[in-house]
């Protein structure tokens, strides 16, 4: 039986423990609802890009060549992977980074011997993970998480689109973790560059007959650059909810062992103390019987 | 009309015009009522309209695209 003040000890420190967990869940709830706003904020926006994407796209025979939307075959790659900058939040940054080395193990193997293969991160979580598997990251953009905001994201947004642009790279890939809800995140990753059309959508209503100014072409050649940063926008966002989903579900579980952990604690704890209550009282007794002799 | 306009991160404007004036980019232009329908591509400039109450008003964009549709302008600034 352990003694009593050991496990007066550990509760208290299991009970530290509860309340920084307990405190963390709901921090983290209120900046998941912050996350969730600004996904639905940024819907109607992408929603209506797109629509007019596939207008002006039905109306255009072939999609332009060069530029953006040059295939190339893929002798570099540049990978964009989206963690977190901070721990304590379950499997967020480990299902991401294992998703990346199973998918380019898988599709890549030669580029990723050959070394051909570029990251860059927002978070930094993920190139910690990665670099026992000797993935090196040539450049972070940590501070994008912290704070969201399209502006910043452009500047990198219209680098990396420049990149391809300059054949620096022949394909580039984004890796995130996709939002379900609150308790589900899926680590995916979708192609950036070159450009691809969803052709599943194309039948939008093409019975109104648009005006375009400039015309399809230079108009689709202008829009398509801010879809890129739309899509990039919209999974830096996508990542951040995650985040915060998963690390409120791993405090929540947190929380919820503490107070298993208590309950033991508290069972074991008044065990003691009744055995050392009872032989006290034997001892009591015991003495006072050899008295009486 | 009915202009809106939103950018990746918020609505900037929503309510009834008279008469708009965009900076497009090959040149500036007029919407008023019952346009034909339009896409058209923006740059940085100054998007004024006035208000169906006759005040002017003036929000600035750094690009972007207006698509005219049955009386409802709607900017997609940046």
């Amino acid at each position: 039986m352990a003694n009593l003040k050991e496990v007066r000890i550990r509760i208290a420190s299991v009970n530290n423990t509860k309340q920084l967990t307990t405190a963390m869940k709901l921090v983290s709830a209120s900046k998941l609802r912050r996350a969730q706003n600004n996904i639905v904020k940024l819907r109607p926006y992408a929603g209506k890009l797109k629509e007019i994407m596939n207008r002006i796209s039905s109306s255009m025979d072939d999609l332009p060549e060069g530029g953006v939307f040059d295939v190339r075959k893929p002798e570099r790659i540049l990978c964009l992977v989206y963690s977190s900058n901070k721990g304590l939040c379950g499997g967020f940054n480990s299902s991401l980074g294992k998703h990346l080395r199973l998918h380019l193990e898988k599709e890549y193997p030669e580029q990723l011997q050959a070394g051909n293969i570029d990251f860059i991160s927002i978070g930094n979580k993920v190139p910690v993970f990665l670099k026992k598997y000797g993935i090196l990251f040539s450049k972070e953009y940590n501070y994008l998480i912290d704070k969201p905001e399209y502006e910043e994201l452009e500047k990198l947004a219209t680098q990396i689109i420049q990149d391809y642009v300059d054949k620096k790279y022949d394909v580039i890939y984004l890796y995130y973790n996709e939002f379900k809800n609150a308790a589900t995140q899926r680590p995916v990753h979708e192609t950036f560059l070159p450009f691809e059309m969803d052709e599943d959508e194309t039948n939008t209503q093409a019975d109104t007959d648009y005006l375009m100014e400039p015309e399809e072409e230079e108009l689709f050649k202008t829009l398509v650059p801010k879809t890129l940063k739309i899509q990039m926008f919209k999974a830096l966002l996508d990542s951040v909810a995650s985040e915060h989903g998963a690390r409120m579900t791993a405090m929540h579980k947190a929380t919820d062992n503490a107070t298993e952990l208590l309950k033991d604690l508290k069972l074991s704890y008044n065990k003691a103390r009744q055995a050392a209550i009872t032989n006290e009282i034997i001892e009591i007794v015991s003495g006072a019987e050899a008295l009486k002799g | 009309m009915l202009l809106e306009i939103i950018n990746p991160e918020e609505t900037l404007y929503s309510g009834e015009v008279k008469s708009i004036q965009f900076p497009g980019q090959e040149g500036s232009f007029g919407v008023l009522e019952n346009h034909a329908p339009m896409i058209a591509a923006l740059q940085s400039g100054e998007v004024e309209f006035v208000t169906s109450d006759g005040k002017n008003e003036k929000i600035g964009v750094k690009g972007g695209v207006v698509e005219i549709l049955k009386n409802k302008v709607l900017v997609l600034a940046e």
